[in-house]
C-alpha cells in the first residue's frame, strides 16, 4: 500500500488548529469553558487509544472506564495519602494500567471473536465493585477528596489556564505519538488485518501479537487521562468510571470512524461538550440545558446505532469525503 | 454449618440460578441464529418487569394478565429491535452488531426512566407470601413461582426445538446459515424469531423476579452480564448449556455468600465469567472447535 505523502495544507492546518487550541486559555477568561475544554482534552487522550483499538485494530472494549479509573486511584492514593510526588503517581498509574491491560488481553485476544468485548465488560464491573468496597484506598462510594493539584518541582500547576495547558499538552504528544504509531510498519499491519485477518495473517503479521499491543497501549492512555483527571478536579467517586462512561468512550469512537484520529478527535469534543452545551452557547435557558441531559443518554445510544446503519465511516468518513471533494476541484 | 442453613443457601442459589438461566437463554438463541452476543438481553429483563407493572399498575389489569402484555410487549420490542436496527446492518458485521446492541441497551434502559420514572416499582407477590418448609429450610411460594416457570420456559423451548417444523428450522440456521438458506430456510426470519423468543425469556425472568426485588430502570446491565457469564460459563450457542451454566452460577454465588461474604457477591459472577474466557472458553459442556480460514 503506498503512503500517503504529508502535504503541505496538512501541516499548515494542524498547525493552525494547535495554535487555536493552545491560545484559548489567552483568549478567555471564563473558568468555567476552560474546565468543560479540559475535559474534553482528558477525553481525547482515552478515546485516541480506543480509537486504535476499534478503528485500527477491529476491536471494541466495554471497560476502558475501569482504566480510567485505575489511573485515577493510583495516583490519587499514590499523591495524597502516601504522600510521593506527583511524576511518580502519573507513572505509577501508567504501569499499572499497562499490566492490567496485558493480563486482560492476552488470554481474551488468544481466542478468535469479540471475547475481548466480553471480558473488558467484566472486568468494569469488577473494577466498579472495587472501587466501591476497597473504602481503605478509594474513600468507598463517598469518593476520594482532597487530590493536590500537579506539580514538578517547586511548580503547582493550580490555574484552570495551567491545568487546559497541561491536559492539552498531554494530548498533543499522545496524538502526535498516535499519528506516527498509524504510519509505522505496525500502522501498516493493523490496516492489512482490517482487510483480512486471513491474508494478514498469511503476509506473517502476528496478529495476536498486536492486538494486545494496541490495547495494552489503549489501556495505558486511559490510565494516563485518569491520573492527570484526578488531579485537575481534585476529586473522585465510583460513578466517574461506571459502565456507562465506557459506552460512552465507545460511542466517541464510533462517531469518530475507523482508520482515523481526526474523526474520533472531532467526536470526542462534540459528544463530551452536550451535557456543558451551556459552555459554548451563552443564552442557553437553564431548563433547555436540562432538557440535554435528560435526554443525552438516548443521544449517546442512538448516535452509535444510526453510524454504524447509515455512515459506517463515522464522521472520518466524512472528512475524507470533504478532502476529497477539495482535491477533484483543483 | 448446618444441613438446613446449607439447604436454604443452595435453595437461595436455585432461585438466582434459574433466573441466570432464563438470561442466559436468550443470549444463547441469539448467538446461535447471528453469532453475536446481544448487549441488550439485560434489558428485556428489565422491561419485562417495567412493562409488567406499568400494565398491572397503570393500567389496572389484573396480575397474570399485566405478567402476559409484559412478556408479549417485551418480545415485541426485541422483534422490533432486530428488524429495525440488527436487520438494516446488511453486511452482517459482527463487531458492528455488537456495538449496535450495545446502544440498543442504552436507548432501551433511557426510553424505560423517560417512561416510568427513575424510582423502584414493586408487583405483589404471584399468589401471596406464604412459604413452605423443606427439610427445615424456608421455601418462598414465589420461589417456586420462578423455579416452576423457569422449567415449563426450558421444556417449551425443548420442544419448540426438537419436535416443531421452526425448531428444526432455527437448529439448522445455528449449524450452517448458508446451508440452512440452500434448503429453503428463511434465515433472516429465524434471527427475528430468535430476538422474539430471547426477549420473551428475559421478560419471563424480569416478571418471576420482580415481585421479590422490585425493579428499576438501570436493572438491565447487572443482570445480562451475570446471564452472559451462565451462558459463557455452560458453553455459549447450546441451549441444555445456558440452563446449566446459570443454574452452576447461581449455586457459586450462593456458596460464596455462605463461605466468604456477601460484600463481593457480584464480582463472583465476573470472575467466572473471566476465569472461564481464559481456562475453557468453550464452556463446561461445550466441546472446543477449531477456526479454519
Amino acid at each position: 500500500m503506498r503512503e500517503r505523502r504529508i502535504d503541505i495544507r496538512t501541516v499548515v492546518g494542524l498547525a493552525l488548529v494547535a495554535a487555536l487550541v493552545f491560545a484559548v486559555p489567552v483568549l478567555t477568561s471564563d473558568r468555567y469553558l476552560l474546565k468543560v475544554l479540559t475535559f474534553v482534552g482528558v477525553n481525547v487522550i482515552i478515546v485516541t487509544g480506543m480509537a486504535l483499538l476499534f478503528g485500527y485494530a477491529g476491536q471494541v472494549s466495554l471497560g476502558h472506564a475501569a482504566f480510567y479509573g485505575i489511573g485515577a486511584y493510583t495516583s490519587a492514593y499514590v499523591v495524597s495519602s502516601l504522600g510521593w510526588p506527583w511524576l511518580t503517581g502519573v507513572v505509577l498509574a501508567v504501569v499499572l494500567t499497562c499490566a492490567g491491560g496485558l493480563l486482560l488481553a492476552l488470554p481474551s485476544l488468544r481466542l478468535k471473536g469479540h471475547y475481548l468485548a466480553m471480558a473488558t465488560l467484566g472486568f468494569g464491573e469488577i473494577m466498579r465493585v472495587v472501587f466501591v468496597e476497597a473504602r481503605g484506598v478509594t474513600g468507598g462510594p463517598d469518593g476520594f477528596s482532597g487530590i493536590p493539584f500537579a506539580s514538578v518541582g517547586g511548580l503547582t500547576i493550580d490555574s484552570a489556564g495551567g491545568n487546559y495547558w497541561l491536559i492539552w499538552g498531554v494530548a498533543a504528544v499522545v496524538l502526535a505519538f498516535a499519528a506516527n504509531l498509524v504510519r509505522s510498519r505496525a500502522g501498516r499491519a493493523m490496516r492489512a488485518l482490517h482487510g483480512s485477518e486471513s491474508g494478514a495473517l498469511a503476509c506473517g503479521i502476528d496478529l495476536t501479537g498486536l492486538k494486545v499491543r494496541v490495547f495494552v497501549i489503549s489501556a495505558a492512555l486511559a490510565g494516563l487521562a485518569g491520573a492527570l483527571y484526578a488531579h485537575v478536579v481534585g476529586f473522585i467517586s465510583p460513578s466517574t468510571f461506571s459502565l456507562h462512561v465506557s459506552v460512552l468512550l465507545v460511542a466517541m469512537a464510533v462517531l469518530g470512524g475507523t482508520r482515523s484520529l481526526a474523526g474520533p478527535v472531532l467526536a470526542t469534543v462534540l459528544l463530551t461538550m452536550i451535557p456543558f452545551a451551556d459552555a459554548v452557547i451563552p443564552g442557553l435557558s437553564r431548563s433547555a440545558l436540562e432538557m440535554i441531559q435528560e435526554w443525552q443518554e438516548d443521544v449517546y445510544g442512538l448516535t452509535i446505532i444510526a453510524v454504524l446503519l447509515f455512515v459506517p465511516g463515522g464522521l472520518a468518513g466524512a472528512l475524507r469525503r470533504v478532502s476529497g471533494w477539495g482535491r477533484r476541484a483543483e | 454449618m448446618g444441613g438446613t442453613e446449607l439447604l436454604q443457601f443452595v435453595l437461595a442459589g436455585l432461585k438466582n440460578g434459574s433466573i441466570y438461566a432464563l438470561v442466559a437463554l436468550g443470549f444463547t438463541l441469539i448467538y446461535a441464529a447471528t453469532g453475536v452476543i446481544n448487549f441488550a438481553q439485560g434489558e428485556f429483563y428489565m422491561l419485562g418487569g417495567m412493562l409488567s407493572v406499568w400494565a398491572y399498575a397503570d393500567l389496572g389489569l389484573p396480575l397474570p394478565l399485566a405478567g402476559l402484555v409484559g412478556v408479549m410487549a417485551t418480545a415485541a420490542v426485541g422483534g422490533v429491535f432486530e428488524l429495525g436496527a440488527i436487520r438494516q446492518r446488511k453486511d452482517g458485521d459482527p463487531l458492528a452488531l455488537i456495538v449496535i446492541t450495545v446502544g440498543g441497551s442504552m436507548v432501551l434502559s433511557s426510553m424505560a426512566r423517560h417512561l416510568f420514572g427513575p424510582n423502584e416499582r414493586p408487583l405483589p407477590l404471584f399468589s401471596g407470601g406464604g412459604s413452605v418448609s423443606v427439610f427445615g429450610a424456608v421455601l418462598e411460594v414465589q420461589t417456586i413461582w420462578i423455579l416452576g416457570l423457569t422449567a415449563l420456559a426450558v421444556v417449551g423451548l425443548w420442544y419448540l426445538y426438537n419436535r416443531t417444523g421452526l425448531g428444526r428450522a432455527m437448529r439448522a440456521c445455528a449449524v450452517n446459515r448458508d446451508a440452512a438458506r440452500i434448503v429453503g430456510i428463511d434465515t433472516r426470519l429465524m434471527v427475528t424469531v430468535s430476538f422474539l423468543l430471547a426477549a420473551a425469556l428475559g421478560a419471563l425472568a424480569g416478571l418471576a423476579v420482580t415481585p421479590l426485588t422490585q425493579t428499576a430502570f438501570d436493572v438491565g446491565p447487572t443482570v445480562g452480564i451475570k446471564g452472559f457469564a451462565a451462558a459463557i460459563l455452560g458453553g455459549l450457542g447450546n441451549p441444555i448449556a445456558a440452563v446449566v451454566g446459570g443454574l452452576v452460577l447461581g449455586m457459586l454465588e450462593s456458596v460464596s455468600i455462605a463461605f466468604i461474604s456477601s460484600t463481593y457477591k457480584d464480582a463472583i459472577a465476573l470472575i467466572v465469567l473471566l476465569g472461564v474466557l481464559f481456562v475453557r472458553p468453550q464452556g463446561i459442556l461445550g466441546r472446543s472447535r477449531r477456526e479454519k480460514v
